[in-house]
């Protein structure tokens, strides 16, 4: 006979203080991030309810069962408002799988070891930006593995988006209109650059570029019609100051300057997703502000099992669910043990149309598994999923360098307020020739991310 | 021995198995109540319009041009331009608010103060793109006139959202279909477009959604009509009958009518209309008056046999077939609407149609049988016009409906058909200028005078406006990648139509289609030379073009233009005004521009068309086509009916003759006013006829009766007008009691207008009954007249069933006498 050390509620009551009190302390037996520090293990810093789906749900939802319609009310306080309701009005399902123990199935390895060495060395200035000790600009992994405020949690997803220090996404972008029919469909190449932070290479920065944060890139390969069109962004290392944005319209050989401030825009026609909403974070930190830790919880969320390479070769992914069952990816959820919901405000953009955010983030690798945004009305308005996975699929294994990797597989993107989906994958290779890759060093910036480099790509 | 026609033994059987009888009806209006919790009382205006027109048929496949859910408000500066900081400022503040409307779509909110109002500069290596208004209203001098500036480089702002006299500035917000609440939206909006209003500002609100609103808002009012007209129909019947039974038992029959009615759409799911619900009171009305007559007749045989069973068995029996042809005339005019291809109206027809009919079991059948357990009223001899003490009321109109009888026999009726016959010719004459369609600036639906309207006609003042003739460019193929709008055939096709149109003798007041805002990203990303706005005639400057203008751009922000995946498109064509003149000229001009351009292409097609200008037109070719298919059939449907149940086609002609007359001489009063003939009419002609019939069929029976007695036709008439004509008096009375507070109250013109033209036709029915029929009588000298033994006719020898107690014989006695007295009297006059 198992006898519980810690009642049902145990964990509970605990993530309901802490939020009562606005800190967040993972780890709910032992603090979690010196548990991983010492083993990679996260056993320890959890009671069984919060390990298994089982435990948690008393045996009602196993491991291996599929999330329907018909069982996702016993789940329901561990979903985003959006991704019960598309299971439960719309015919989405999802697969649990075991919730990932070792914690260094959700890192990539030299991110993990940088957060590790790094540990405790992460300050907000005076200004709110991130910074060493000694007041350098970062230096890798996570700034705040053990962040204590909403701030410092976000601060972790902003700093090194792809958790790479160069990475090149080639994806595959489906838009279902309300009717389920496919009314867009693109390819496209998402190329990032960290400039400081990185995580390997003997330097923590791109010479001569510590005032930056990052370089990023889109290149749309297909359809015709957008073929070339391609963004550029330059991120500051201040997180005060918004990124530089130019677009380059490849059969008229120009570029196009962007007000930098516009950053609740399609890139281009069909898609639901904003630069905004890239990576639950994809403006400056501090364009946004009022912060604030509303919940810790337990989560069900993408973060393991999701690489689908031993399956089907570009990578991509079976269907289901909406009108003509081809609105949403399969996939697979894990219990998170303890996630931190945090949400914040669009201060910087007097214009936005969001009113605040939601952001659902692993307290394990501090990445998010859930995001909604919110109208001015305070309405649900759209919800950005990912997924992660370590890439190993069977015998399929794809590797950063010398490890396997560890990025994130699908997105979907749903505008629930006009029901359009806008969901993609990361893909093996698109139109184009173009492969997802990381780790190459300096090549991708010359090769993505100069204006050179955008116009040359569009003739 | 009783008699033994069907109609007497379903009485007999109702009365005497009158607690199963009770049960039965109590038991369908419990299940008929029971379908009242799903009762929906929805406008749905597309459902107005004629579903077979190739135009609807255009804009259903089509909806989003033409804007129909976008509301666009106008800001005004009073006393000068809107570059000031006060306006700009509200105009800001404005848009903001708008943005936090109840199912607004975001990305679909544009002003000169959102960031989709965009000017662009050609730079060194490309374009720059920035917003009109930077992250704050312009405060100062400067800043002011920098965004002057900037205005001055964004040509579709300065054509679509500031006025040329730039006194006024638009807001347009799109919603999103299926979350929006219109009475809800409208009301956050209204209170936002009233807060903004001041000494300096005036801001107009139109729109559909908009409208919408307005509507449902009246809506709410009816409510209290309803309540005003019905609390006068029950104050009429008690001045009426002067009695708790006399009332009870018509608003008793009347209620459960409406349960049936409102229950059986409810069990169907079907919405009720409520633009049309003035015709629901005027079903009411006619229960009431069905009843009144049964109640009558009731105490009439009471006051002879005083024996309540028996009373209720003959009342009922003599009654029912004069009642069933009545209510069958009704049906016939409501169910004959459905003819139009109107789904609102089909609805309608539906909806009235059973709860006429239902008129039957309920009036006919039920009021004898609450008359049976309900009290016996003190005032019976008063009731059947026994009381030698008649009221001054019942003497005047005794006294009009006898001048009047004298008027249609005898020498005076050849007076009378010369007059007639004038007045015939005239309204003829009238008639024959008549036209078609109503064309108000703004809405039909609404008066002229309404905020909406006035929003409306300050739009059209100051910017291209709402009247607009959509011409669509539709994509043949079903693959939804194939984006046919931007091909180069579809592009350079849009604008040789647009060429054409605009190099007309009277041309649109503006054009638009996607193929400008492709002239425009062309010519800025070529280097803003305006000699680089004409695109080259191949699919890939075409596709280049299309390429740049809509990177970092929601397909939204064109939707007014081209659909989501850009598949098919519009030519928007504005126009000043709606007269049927434009209107005509308009579609002429679309016409003979697609036969140039051709229609059919290998990618796309061109169908007309969409917008307010196409509708409207559908709507007129609708009436146009059916009123005189809807009267055709009605008087067919009629002339059987009655021809049947008089035994004589003769009677079915003389019966149409007044109604025909009726609709005539509204047509020329309308045109006279002014008014062409719209969908309305089409309704109230129908309506007219079917309801209007039975005061015919009420005075014909009873002439049909009275010949029995005096076997002379001037006698006949003269005994049934002043008789019957009481009761056609009480009915026409009641009826337009139960009509007319729409006309007066009701803020929505469609639903007055309504009232106004049943009053009209009601009344004119009335008078035309009571003269022409009598006349048509005189001079045909018809033979059915003669027949004693017509199915309608509402004689019976009561002598049959009377004296079984000698107690009450004197009494029976004495009140025939007086009945058959104060006959002769009138009678004797006639004769003489």
């Amino acid at each position: 006979m198992h006898i519980a050390k810690f009642g049902h509620g145990f964990s509970r009551r605990v993530f309901l203080e802490r939020t009562a009190q606005g800190i967040c302390a993972a780890g709910v037996l032992a603090p979690l991030w010196s548990t991983i520090a010492r083993s990679g293990d996260i056993t320890k810093a959890y009671p069984a309810e919060l390990l298994s789906i089982d435990a948690h749900t008393k045996g009602r939802i196993k491991t291996g069962d599929v999330i329907t319609a018909a069982n996702v009310d016993i789940v329901k306080h561990l979903l985003d408002p959006v991704a019960y309701r598309q299971v439960k009005e719309m015919g989405r399902r999802f697969t649990i799988v075991p919730t990932t123990t070792d914690a260094t199935r959700l890192f990539p390895h030299e991110y993990l070891e940088a957060t590790l060495r790094n540990a405790g060395k992460g300050r907000l200035d005076a200004d709110g930006n991130v910074t060493t000790s000694d007041g350098k600009p970062w230096i890798g992994g996570n700034p705040f593995p053990d962040a204590k405020t909403g701030l410092e949690v976000f601060a972790n997803l902003v700093l090194s988006w792809g958790r790479h220090n160069d990475s090149v996404y080639a994806i595959r972008d489906w838009d279902i209109s309300p009717d389920g029919a496919v009314s867009y469909q693109y390819d496209f190449v998402w190329a990032e650059q960290n400039t400081i932070g990185l995580t390997s290479g003997g330097t923590p920065y791109i010479e001569g570029k510590e005032d930056k944060l990052r370089y990023q890139a889109v290149y749309f390969t297909a359809p015709s019609d957008a073929k070339g069109t391609a963004y550029l962004n330059t991120w500051y290392n201040d997180q005060r100051k918004f990124p530089d944005l130019i677009g380059y319209i490849p059969a008229f050989k120009r570029v196009r300057n962007f007000p930098t401030n516009q950053r609740f825009e399609p890139l281009v026609p069909g898609i639901t997703y904003f630069l905004s909403d890239a990576w639950g974070a994809g403006d400056p930190m501090l364009t946004w502000g009022n912060y604030k830790l509303v919940g810790t919880q337990p989560m069900l969320g993408s973060q393991s099992a999701n690489f689908t390479g031993g399956r089907n070769a570009n990578w991509e992914r079976g269907l289901h669910g909406g009108p003509q069952n081809q609105t949403f990816f399969d996939d697979y959820k894990e219990l998170c043990p303890e996630c931190f919901v945090v949400e914040c405000e669009p201060v910087g953009y007097p214009r936005s149309p969001v009113s605040k955010k939601r952001v659902y983030i692993d307290a394990r690798n501090m990445m998010f598994i859930g995001y909604v945004t919110f109208d001015r009305r305070g309405e649900l308005w759209k919800s950005f999923e990912p997924a992660f996975s370590q890439y190993v699929d069977g015998n399929t294994k794809v590797m950063d360098g010398k490890h396997v990797a560890w990025s994130w597989t699908h997105v979907m993107s749903h505008d629930i307020q006009t029901n359009r989906m806008s969901r993609f994958v990361q893909a093996r290779e698109i139109v184009g020739g173009v492969r997802s890759e990381y780790n190459q060093g300096p090549s991708i910036y010359s090769r993505y991310l100069t204006e050179q480099a955008v116009r040359r790509f569009g003739t | 021995m009783e008699p033994s026609q069907l109609n007497w033994r379903i009485a007999r059987s109702i009365i005497g198995h009158r607690w199963i009888s009770a049960t039965i009806l109590l038991a369908i209006t419990l299940f008929f109540a029971a379908g009242l919790r799903n009762v929906q009382l929805q406008t749905i205006f597309s459902d107005l319009l004629p579903s077979d027109h190739p135009f609807v048929q255009t804009y259903k496949a089509h909806p989003n041009f033409g804007n129909p859910l976008t509301v666009t408000i106008m800001v005004q500066r009073k006393d000068g331009d809107i570059y000031n900081a006060e306006t700009l400022a509200k105009v800001w503040d404005l848009t903001r608010d708008i943005d936090l409307a109840p199912a607004v779509d975001h990305d679909q909110v544009l002003s000169i103060a959102t960031e989709k109002a965009r000017y662009a500069v050609a730079v060194p290596g490309g374009i720059d793109v920035r917003p009109l208004m930077e992250n704050h209203p312009p405060r100062t001098a400067a800043e002011i006139a920098d965004f002057r500036e900037r205005v001055k480089k964004s040509p579709n702002a300065r054509r679509f959202l500031i006025a040329d006299d730039q006194s006024a500035t638009l807001i347009n917000a799109t919603f999103i279909e299926h979350n929006l609440d219109y009475g809800e939206t409208f009301r956050y909006l209204q209170q936002l477009v009233e807060k903004a209003r001041d000494a300096k500002h005036e801001v107009f609100m139109a729109g559909q959604p908009a409208l919408t609103g307005w509507v449902y808002h009246y809506e709410w009012e009816m409510l209290g009509i309803f309540g005003v007209t019905a609390a006068a129909m029950i104050l009429a019947l008690i001045l009426y009958m002067r009695n708790v039974t006399g009332v009870v038992a018509p608003v008793l029959a009347s209620v459960v009518s409406a349960i049936w009615g409102f229950g059986f759409v409810g069990w169907l799911g079907v919405p009720v209309e409520p633009l049309v619900m003035v015709v629901p009171m005027l079903l009411v009305a006619r229960s009431f008056s069905h009843c009144v007559q049964a109640t009558e007749r009731y105490y009439e045989v009471f006051a002879h046999i005083s024996d309540r069973r028996k009373a209720a068995e003959i009342s009922m029996a003599v009654m029912m077939a004069p009642g069933v042809l009545g209510i069958f005339t009704d049906v016939a005019g409501l169910m004959l609407v459905a003819v139009a291809p109107i789904p609102a109206m089909q609805r309608f027809a539906l909806f009235t149609g059973f709860w006429a009919m239902m008129l039957v079991p309920t009036s006919v059948l039920l009021t004898p049988l609450a008359l049976l357990w309900l009290p016996r009223p003190k005032n019976v001899k008063s009731i059947v016009g026994a009381d030698a003490e008649e009221g001054t009321g019942h003497r005047a109109i005794k006294h009009l409906l006898d001048r009047i009888a004298r008027l249609t026999f005898g020498r005076r009726a050849r007076a009378t058909t010369a007059v007639l016959l004038v007045a015939v010719a005239l309204g003829g004459w009238e008639f024959s200028k008549l036209t078609i369609g109503n064309p108000v600036e703004g809405t039909p639906l609404l008066h002229p005078d309404s905020e909406f309207n006035r929003a409306v006609a300050a739009i059209n003042r100051h910017f291209p406006g709402v009247n607009t003739l959509e011409v669509v460019f539709e994509a043949k193929s079903e693959d939804r990648l194939d984006r046919v709008v931007r091909h180069a055939d579809t592009i350079m096709t849009m604008q040789r139509f647009q060429h054409i149109m605009e190099d007309n003798p009277n041309p649109p007041a503006a054009t638009l289609s996607f193929a400008d805002y492709l002239g425009e990203a062309n010519r800025l990303f070529s280097g803003g030379n305006p000699k680089w706005a004409p695109l080259d005639r191949d699919d890939a400057a075409v596709s280049a073009a299309a390429g740049a203008l809509m990177v970092g751009t929601s397909p939204k922000a064109f939707l007014h233009v081209t659909d989501f995946e850009q598949r098919n498109g519009t030519v928007s064509l504005w126009y000043k005004d709606n007269r049927q003149e434009t209107v005509d000229e308009a579609l002429r001009q679309a016409r003979a521009a697609v036969a140039e351009v051709g229609a059919e292409h290998p990618d796309f097609r061109i169908r007309l068309a969409g917008g307010t200008i196409a509708l409207q037109q559908s709507m007129n070719d609708t009436v146009d086509q059916y009123h005189y298919i809807i009267l055709g059939l009605l008087n067919l449907v009629i002339l059987l009916g009655c021809g049947l149940a008089y035994r004589s086609l003769m009677a079915g002609i003389i019966l149409l003759i007044p109604v025909n007359l009726s609709n005539l001489f509204l047509l020329a009063v309308m045109t006279a006013l002014g008014i062409g003939l719209d969908v309305n009419t089409l309704l109230i002609m129908a309506i007219g006829i079917g309801v209007g019939i039975d005061y015919g069929i009420y005075l014909l029976s009873r002439i049909c009766e009275e010949y029995q007695d005096y076997g002379e036709e001037g006698a006949a008439i003269l005994a049934s007008v002043t008789t019957t004509g009481k009761a056609i008096f009480f009915t026409a009375m009641i009826n337009l009691i139960g009509i007319l507070p729409w006309y007066v109250m009701s803020e929505l013109k469609f639903l007055s207008d309504m009232g106004l033209m049943l009053v009209m036709v009601m009344l004119i029915n009335m008078v035309l009954a009571l003269i022409a029929l009598p006349l048509c009588v005189w001079w045909i000298k018809p033979h059915f007249v003669r027949s004693k033994d017509l199915l309608v006719g509402e004689g019976v020898d009561l002598s049959q069933f009377v004296f079984h107690q000698p107690a009450v014989a004197d009494e029976a006695r004495d009140v025939e006498g007086l009945l058959a007295d104060s006959r002769r009297k009138g009678v004797a006059g006639a004769k003489s």
